[in-house]
């Protein structure tokens, strides 16, 4: 275990609820969306089609609003800190990240043995969580080119005509799917491949103890367990110790 | 020596020129020039066999079902498959409507106002046109009473609409020779036969969704399946338009013949004629005996030389020149596969002048049409045809010989739009009958997705032919000789001239700048320009510019 | 442009009307002298003569020319199938069809004449089929001995309007695509490049069905005004709405009953033909609610699933319904890279699984190294830092020792991933 400890101030209260509501429509409208493109289950077309649309419409307005709130809602700015900063300063870069890209990918590639440390996104996280609201808004358009109460607006015939019509802007809609699809693959791996917990706290609030992180000295600067076990607990100082004896 | 030059020739598909020379009153020379060129077989290239039946159409709006056809069947022999027999029939119903639309529409709307003049039936005794009508036998359904106050009012308004620019004073006034009855009678006819082809096509959007360009005729056999509502339709349909044809079409060409018999003193042509055969026939399948094939079909296949002998086809011996074509090199190429890439020089008729090609078989330029249909069929003692054609003969008082001229290749193919009007009852009875005893095989799937075919087929100006390579489903060369290719051929490499060009030889051309005899020659062949022009790929494709945007050509 | 009386000074209206009519000049000079005016008196003569070519210039038929471009008359032919009013009527009654190639009586260079005086006489609708080629200069397409292209600069700089009949007149129609070896486009585009402001209406469709062009006719000859027409300049009122929104066969989309194949049993039940690629749901057009051929079909009703002929943004000669629809028979169409043809379905799908499959192995990987429990340990000190001690990032407390752990580490690592390796 070594992990920084999991605290209810890295995902206030107003990101988990926009959080359940994308992963609910996520989840929603790529399933009607297959049943639109493959529309061979009888009798629920209509309902398909109304819980896209629906959907559609609440997981753009739930980014816009999930954006706003960037600018003054407060959250902690690495994990294992109940400190909190204006969640705008975590889409942005940030000092606890600095040179740490290639570290990131290193690690996940098994070509250093050692955790990097950084903020409370790691690089390649905070790169692909910036580009998911353009891609939600850019899909959001693509949609409402070929929803046919607004495909025939000004917006909509100049934006099927800059790609080349219906046929081309459903093909890119269908490949930026695909985009959503391999995200939330990768998403839902890396949030749970190194255990529940952060699962846990960013849907259930629920906490748990690790390591504790200094955002000002930008360094790991203690421990707590939260009340676990202290043999789980011992486990990582007794590693720790080791690695430093075999340095010594 | 003056040229006499027709620029746009009209009531025709597409665009077509002719330039004569004319010395003491005939045309001693002539060259015919298409006008256009759209590059058909590089759109098909790294398409589908059955995306290309579809677009094929495009080439002709008169003729579109019997390019899909063509298509279908290339595709077909390159998949190995043969269409169930009810889909043979609904074809042949497909494609007869287009021939009836076709054929009423080239007699009555596009080639009789070189006949008739429909101003001239102003002063006309409205019962005398009826006794006339009469005497002829042939349909009245028109008041021709009010028939002339209609043309009265048009004529008073004083706008002249479709007569702006007419050529009923051509010759002096003296083209034109209809009695006021008779150009009465035959505007009744006019109008008439502009319903009728649409009542034509009316079928064959039944059969085929829209017409012109029919959707169901597809590789494989037919989309269309036949409920009891539309076998209804059809039948009624095909009832009333039956009655109309017998009753009007050879009744009013006799009529109107013995006003133009000195059109049949030009306009014979190369007097060779080619004809792939059109309309399955009845012992479907033929066990992949393709000349035996063609040479069962309704109206069958057949090649004729200066005698009319008969002899079977040969793909081998078709060849193109594009030596006098607006076309890089000078080559004959021999069928299947043809390497060409237009290029535009200029107009010159002593060396290019056309985007026809000109293609020959053995050598030597063909007429293809109605007239090469009807001799095959006769030539090969098709007893309906021979009858037929026995009884116009003698109704006129004519012999074959005669009849290969401008005026008889005019006449004849009102025997053909007969003939298929019956055929059409036939079949649409035939299709009944196998419904009620239980056939319900309409469509046939690939058996194989590499091959290549050849779809022989008529359209109805002619041998139309389609051949097509597949590579795992995708077309690896396409190439089309259409019709109009024939009869509008440009000099070939042994300098002789093409079809046309040699029928309007020796036409009398009186007034220069309105040669009126000139253009019933040219409308005597139903010419169909757009058709005619296209261009041949290799079957490397090769020659195909790469594009690199996914989304095609920007 | 061309109106009024100074314009018939000889020299002008030589001009105007180019070489194409010299012998009609010559001729009406030749008269002029015969008839003791002097070779000065022929423009008048022309004149005379012309008036008597399309009769009277005004009178209750709205002029017309038909122009056929690059086409293959499926458009005038289509429109010869129309039902209400038919087309004796439109032609006689309701519009003076100057020129049209396909139904005119006259030919030649007489032909030429009527759509000279028709445009001189001014207030005529111009309805241009088939697409307009520049290859080799507008050679592509000759016709009076002169490129197509400036037969219609001429006829469309004093029209009232431009109907552009069908897919082809849009954007070029299936000529526009891949290749274009005709160098095809459509009117509205043309007009654009070259200038010219008159107004274009777009009637899409291969070919255009006849009841649109009746009721664009209707709107212009009758009404005096110009339809409504949407952002692409297609009457609102007709292409506003997809095939799909009207299809007869919906319900049974809805249901979930669809045609599989061909010429089977669903077919006769008039089902959906949604799996067979039909492009009904991204086509704009009311099909299936005008009809064809007196209303006597449409393509779905004969079985036939939708091949989107009417697709074609004017502008853009490369988005044509051939280029954008084919395959018909398939969901999508195919997607041209390095003159590798394939369906957008295949590297979606392949990319994903690859995705899939690499974080699959990955896990293996992850259990392997033991990080499955939370992750391997923490770095005390960033590599970076270790480096550049005097702009570390960290505040790590006695920075010269961690930086001499973390260096002690690195090489204990290299070590072992030699080792691992």
């Amino acid at each position: 275990m070594a992990h920084l400890a999991h605290y209810r101030e890295a995902h206030p209260l107003p990101f988990v609820i926009t959080h359940w509501i994308n992963l609910v429509c996520m989840f929603l409208l790529i399933f009607t969306g297959f049943c639109i493109h493959y529309p061979f289950f009888p009798f629920f077309m209509s309902m398909a089609r109304g819980i896209h649309v629906f959907c559609g419409f609440v997981i753009f307005i739930n980014c816009v609003v999930r954006i706003i709130m960037a600018f003054f809602v407060k959250a902690a700015p690495t994990g294992g800190t109940r400190e909190q900063e204006v969640d705008i300063k975590m889409w942005l870069p940030q000092k606890d990240n600095r040179h740490q890209a290639l570290e990131w990918v290193k690690y996940y590639l098994f070509l250093r043995k050692t955790h990097p440390l950084g903020g409370k996104l790691g690089v390649p996280q905070k790169i692909s969580y910036l580009l998911i609201p353009f891609l939600l808004i850019i899909m959001f358009f693509t949609g409402i080119c070929l929803w046919p109460p607004l495909a025939n607006t000004g917006l909509c015939l100049a934006l099927l005509n800059l790609v080349g019509g219906p046929m081309s802007m459903r093909i890119i809609h269908f490949f930026l799917m695909f985009v959503f699809i391999i995200f939330c693959f990768i998403h839902l791996y890396l949030a749970n491949v190194e255990g529940f917990e952060p699962t846990k706290l960013m849907l259930f609030r629920k906490e748990h103890g690790g390591l504790t992180y200094d955002p000002k000295k930008h360094v790991i600067d203690g421990e707590d367990l939260m009340g676990h076990g202290e043999e789980a607990a011992a486990e990582p100082a007794a590693q720790a110790e080791a690695a430093e004896e075999a340095v010594a | 020596m003056t040229r006499s030059v027709i620029d746009p020739i009209t009531r025709i598909e597409g665009h077509l020129r002719v330039e004569m020379e004319v010395e003491a009153g005939k045309v001693t020379d002539a060259w015919v020039s298409g006008g256009c060129y759209r590059g058909m077989e590089h759109v098909v290239e790294k398409r589908r066999p059955e995306d290309a039946a579809h677009i094929v159409q495009r080439i002709c709006g008169v003729c579109p079902v019997s390019h899909a056809h063509a298509s279908s069947i290339a595709a077909e022999k390159a998949y190995g498959i043969t269409i169930p027999n009810n889909a043979r029939i609904i074809r042949n119903m497909l494609e007869g409507a287009q021939f009836l639309h076709s054929n009423i529409l080239w007699f009555y709307n596009l080639a009789a106002l070189d006949y008739v003049n429909p101003i001239n039936g102003l002063s006309a005794d409205p019962d005398g046109a009826l006794a006339l009508a009469k005497a002829a036998g042939t349909s009245t359904n028109t008041d021709f009473v009010a028939l002339q106050a209609r043309l009265k009012k048009f004529a008073d308004n004083g706008q002249l609409s479709i007569f702006s620019g007419n050529w009923f004073d051509a010759d002096g006034g003296e083209a034109y020779k209809l009695t006021p009855e008779a150009d009465l009678l035959l505007t009744a006819h006019y109008l008439e036969g502009l319903q009728m082809q649409s009542k034509a096509s009316e079928i064959a959007g039944l059969l085929g969704g829209k017409m012109p360009h029919v959707m169901t005729l597809i590789p494989g056999g037919t989309a269309f399946v036949p409920t009891e509502q539309k076998l209804d339709d059809l039948k009624m349909l095909i009832k009333d338009l039956k009655a109309w044809c017998d009753a009007t079409l050879l009744q009013d060409t006799v009529a109107l013949a013995p006003f133009y018999t000195d059109a049949l003193e030009f306009g014979k042509g190369c007097g060779r004629y080619i004809a792939w055969g059109v309309f399955e026939g009845p012992q479907w399948p033929y066990d992949n005996d393709y000349t035996k094939q063609m040479a069962n079909r309704y109206m069958p296949s057949g090649v004729l030389d200066e005698l009319l002998n008969l002899s079977e086809p040969d793909e081998s011996m078709i060849t193109e020149y594009v030596g006098s074509s607006w076309y890089k090199g000078s080559e004959t190429y021999q069928s299947p596969y043809f390497i060409t890439d237009g290029e535009f020089t200029s107009y010159d008729v002593t060396d290019r002048y056309t985007w026809v090609k000109a293609p020959a078989y053995g050598g030597k330029p063909y007429e293809a049409g109605s007239m090469a249909r009807i001799l095959a069929a006769y030539q090969r003692k098709n007893s309906t045809i021979v009858k037929m054609v026995d009884q116009l003969l003698a109704d006129t008082g004519l012999t074959l010989t005669q009849a290969q001229s401008t005026l008889g290749r005019t006449a004849i193919r009102q025997v053909e739009t007969v003939y298929i009007a019956e055929l059409m009852e036939q079949w649409c009875d035939e299709l009944i009958e196998a419904v009620k005893g239980g056939d319900s095989a309409y469509f046939e799937t690939p058996k194989t997705t590499t091959g290549a075919g050849t779809g022989f087929w008529e359209a109805p100006r002619g041998a139309l032919y389609h051949s097509e390579k597949v590579t795992n489903g995708q077309i690896d060369g396409y190439q089309i000789i259409i019709p109009s290719t024939w009869n509008l051929a440009p000099k070939n490499d042994k300098g002789e001239k093409g079809p046309l060009e040699q029928a309007l030889i020796g036409t009398p051309v009186e007034t220069i700048d309105k040669p009126i005899n000139a253009l019933r020659t040219v409308h005597s062949f139903d010419p169909c320009t757009a058709c005619a022009v296209h261009v041949t790929e290799p079957k490397t494709g090769k020659h195909f510019e790469t594009v690199t945007s996914p989304w095609g050509v920007k | 442009m061309r109106n009024n009386t100074q314009s018939f000074d000889f020299e002008l209206a030589l001009d105007a009307r180019g070489v194409s009519r010299r012998s009609f000049m010559k001729l009406c000079g030749a008269v002029a002298v015969a008839a003791g005016l002097g070779e000065a008196a022929a423009p008048r003569v022309a004149q005379a003569l012309e008036e008597s070519v399309i009769g009277a210039k005004t009178g209750s038929l709205y002029p017309v020319i038909w122009i056929e471009g690059a086409s293959c008359t499926g458009c005038t032919e289509s429109f010869a199938q129309v039902d209400t009013p038919d087309p004796a009527t439109v032609v006689l009654e309701m519009l003076s069809l100057n020129y049209s190639e396909t139904l005119s009586a006259a030919a030649g260079e007489s032909m030429e004449l009527a759509k000279e005086q028709t445009i001189h006489a001014g207030n005529y609708l111009l309805v241009y089929e088939g697409a307009i080629l520049e290859g080799w200069g507008g050679q592509a397409l000759r016709v009076a001995d002169k490129p197509g292209t400036e037969h219609l600069i001429e006829a469309a700089e004093s029209a009232n309007a431009v109907v552009a009949l069908g897919s082809c007149a849009v954007n070029g129609g299936w000529m526009g695509a891949n290749p274009n070896s005709a160098g095809a486009l459509g009117v509205q585009q043309f007009l654009e490049k070259n200038g010219i402001k008159t107004p274009v209406i777009n009637i899409p469709g291969c070919p255009a069905n006849p009841e649109w062009l009746v009721s664009v006719l209707v709107d212009v000859v009758m009404m005096g005004k110009m339809p409504e027409l949407n952002g692409e300049g297609k009457p609102a009122g007709i292409f506003n709405q997809t095939i799909h929104d009207n299809c007869e066969r919906r319900g049974h989309f809805e249901n979930g009953e669809f045609v599989y194949e061909f010429g089977t049993k669903e077919e006769a039940l008039g089902y959906c033909l949604y799996p067979l690629g039909c492009r009904g749901p991204q086509t704009n057009s009311n099909c299936g609610v005008t009809l064809w051929n007196h209303g006597r079909s449409w393509c779905v009703k004969s079985g036939a699933p939708c091949v989107g002929c009417c697709e074609a943004a004017p502008n853009d000669p490369g988005h044509n319904w051939v280029e954008v629809n084919t395959p018909f028979r398939s969901r999508h169409r195919d997607l041209r890279v390095a003159g590798i043809t394939f369906q957008p379905e295949q590297p979606a799908y392949i990319l994903t699984a690859v995705v899939a499959g690499a974080l699959v192995i990955h896990g293996f990987g992850m259990k392997v190294s033991g990080r499955m429990d939370g992750g391997a340990p923490f770095e005390k000190v960033r590599r970076w830092d270790a480096k550049h001690p005097n702009k570390s990032i960290g505040d790590y407390g006695n920075i010269e020792t961690a930086v001499a752990a973390q260096e002690a580490l690195d090489e204990s690592l290299k070590s072992k991933k030699g080792g691992n390796k």
